[in-house]
């Protein structure tokens, strides 16, 4: 499977760098094709899967650098996917955002090594913030 | 009656408040009866038995004896008369007399029945009694029958040896029953007081072991209920918690897209014109942050639905309860203050517990409060106890009720109100985390619950 982290071309306005290759994982098309769209308009470069079987096609072909997932999805579900990608590629950082979840599902998450839990609606300053967190973490692990 | 009311047991008058199953309800006042009536019947029954075959055992003893002494004084006397052949009337009417023994009347008589000597009963000698030679078939004997002007007597005779002459000993019934009256009254009393403490007892215990019965009774439906109602509320936590997880993914989808409309406004030139755009997005998206907000509260009410202990924060719990009040509070007036100027530490307790305390007591509160109302809560903390004031102004609650408050089942709102289960589970509820509660009140002027609970060895300070 190949998709390409797409990226919006516009002018960057400033020199922060942010995680050029981001998968969200979310069956709520509206919601994530939208988080997608502005993420890119904050100079990200995303993808997007609804089910939790592309995700991990797509890590496995292209692995990215941050993955944004839901818990509750079809087949399989966001916190199999977690441990399985934590597994495999420990390096990837993964948001856990989910309209779903009680302090036991975040302490599991975190657990299983996610990199922050948030409940939606989330604002989208404070998602990018963290974002950001997860890719200055990424480049000094580096 | 005053007294007796006294004696009464709490269970005689149980109405089965709760009955609506007419199979879960006893009549504890009839099992009572029944239990008395069955066990006197058994416990009485082989007592009076014995008590009647006893009687008659000593009866005939006492009998058997009297005869036997009868039968001595006969043979003595009559071996004495035949001893002294020749004897004249005036020797036998002697032997008659002193030979006799007490109370008893011994005449002679001849073979035709006419008295030899003087008699108590037959009259004097000379005279014919009705005895004669056919009454008189062995050689002596001991008969029981009626003299001529009705009295019961015992007659022995025997015949005189050598002599056609009869000897007869009379003894009055009445004499023998005096004889046996004592042995009869002993029994007769020893009868009265083992019945009564029969009795006694029987009752004592069923009334022990039916008021057993009745108070657990009562925990056992007070359980019941309990049980339903902690079932209602996590079932309350349950739907509160899916609607609001619901509620989430649409307002997520709200949130990105007005976000994106906001983002296509900043960046594209054409949309800047017009300063109204913006505002008008920024405000779709505060109502969607509020909504998350109410969200976010109730599923963080309704986790702490279920039982855990953690440690908890009082403040924050009461602020909590408080905060699905505010809107309530601010239509009807009432003004709320929570005064906590000592710092509570955190300590280990049920804040699903807690939550319930306080929701029940604020909601009685708001019942009990016209518009324009006052609520206070204190918090103080003294010698390892968090005492917590809830103070109305409210209607108050009167003296005849007060003491019932934390009854099960006791409401003095009207029928369709409440199941007047409220405040027995929040005593329940305080009592089981091991705390205490207390009730003051005036008619009229409000109420003021003070909720005492003690902070175990364990709770760590601060979080």
């Amino acid at each position: 499977m190949k998709q390409a982290y797409q990226k919006l071309d516009v002018p960057k306005k400033n020199s922060v760098e942010m995680p050029s290759k981001v998968l969200l994982v979310d069956d709520e098309k509206e919601f994530v094709l939208t988080l997608s769209e502005r993420l890119q308009i904050r100079d990200m470069g995303t993808a997007v899967v609804y089910d939790g079987k592309s995700a991990l096609d797509l890590v496995h072909n292209d692995a990215p650098e941050v993955m944004i997932i839901d818990l509750k999805m079809p087949a399989i579900d966001g916190m199999e996917v977690l441990k399985q990608v934590k597994q495999t590629w420990p390096e990837i950082e993964v948001i856990v955002l989910t309209g779903h979840g009680s302090e036991q599902d975040k302490k599991k998450c975190m657990d299983l090594g996610a990199f922050t839990y948030m409940q939606k609606p989330v604002d989208i300053n404070l998602l990018s913030k963290f974002l950001k967190k997860a890719i200055e973490k990424i480049r000094t692990n580096q | 009656m005053r007294r007796l009311q006294k004696f009464k047991p709490a269970f005689w008058d149980h109405r089965d408040v709760a009955g609506s199953h007419p199979h879960t309800g006893f009549n504890f006042a009839r099992k009572w009866k029944l239990i008395v009536l069955f066990t006197s019947f058994m416990a009485l029954l082989p007592l009076f038995i014995m008590t009647i075959v006893d009687f008659n055992l000593t009866r005939r003893t006492i009998e058997d004896e009297v005869k036997n002494s009868m039968s001595k004084i006969l043979t003595s006397a009559a071996a004495y008369i035949s001893f002294c052949k020749g004897m004249n009337q005036h020797d036998l009417d002697f032997i008659a007399r002193f030979e006799s023994g007490e109370n008893n009347d011994m005449f002679v008589v001849n073979q035709d029945g006419i008295l030899l000597t003087s008699s108590f009963y037959y009259g004097k000698s000379g005279t014919s009694s009705q005895f004669n030679s056919s009454m008189f078939k062995g050689k002596a004997g001991i008969e029981e029958n009626i003299t001529p002007d009705g009295r019961s007597i015992i007659t022995g005779y025997t015949r005189v040896p050598n002599s056609s002459l009869v000897l007869v000993l009379v003894k009055s019934k009445k004499m023998l029953a005096n004889l046996w009256l004592k042995p009869r009254l002993k029994l007769i009393g020893y009868l009265i007081v083992s019945i009564i403490l029969i009795l006694l007892s029987i009752m004592g215990m069923a009334t022990y072991l039916v008021g057993r019965i009745h108070s657990a009774d009562q925990k056992r439906i007070k359980a019941l209920h309990h049980a339903g109602y902690t079932n209602k509320l996590a079932s309350i936590g349950r739907l509160a918690s899916g609607v609001a997880h619901e509620i989430n993914n649409p307002l997520a989808i709200i949130n990105q897209k007005t976000g994106l409309i906001v983002d296509l406004f900043t960046l594209r030139e054409e949309f800047s014109s017009d300063k109204r755009l913006v505002p008008l997005t920024n405000d779709v998206l505060d109502a969607v942050k509020r909504c998350g907000n109410i969200t976010r509260r109730l599923l963080d009410f309704a986790r702490h639905m279920e039982p855990s202990i953690e440690t908890v924060n009082i403040e924050k719990v009461i602020e909590q309860v408080l905060a699905f009040h505010r809107k309530e509070a601010k239509h009807r007036c009432i003004t709320i203050s929570v005064d906590n100027p000592d710092s509570i530490p955190g300590f280990k307790c049920d804040r699903g517990s807690l939550q319930q305390i306080f929701l029940n007591l604020v909601s009685n509160a708001f019942a009990a409060m016209e518009n324009n109302g006052r609520l206070d809560i204190g918090i103080n903390f003294k010698k390892k106890n968090v005492i917590i004031t809830v103070a109305d102004n409210g209607c108050g609650i009167s003296d005849d009720d007060i003491n019932n408050v934390f009854e099960p089942f006791y409401s003095s709102k009207d029928k369709h109100w409440g199941t007047g289960l409220g405040l027995s589970i929040t005593y329940g509820l305080v009592k089981e985390i091991g705390g205490d509660i207390m009730v003051k009140s005036s008619l009229g002027k409000g109420t003021l619950f003070t909720l005492t609970l003690p902070i175990t060895a364990e709770a760590d300070n601060g979080k």
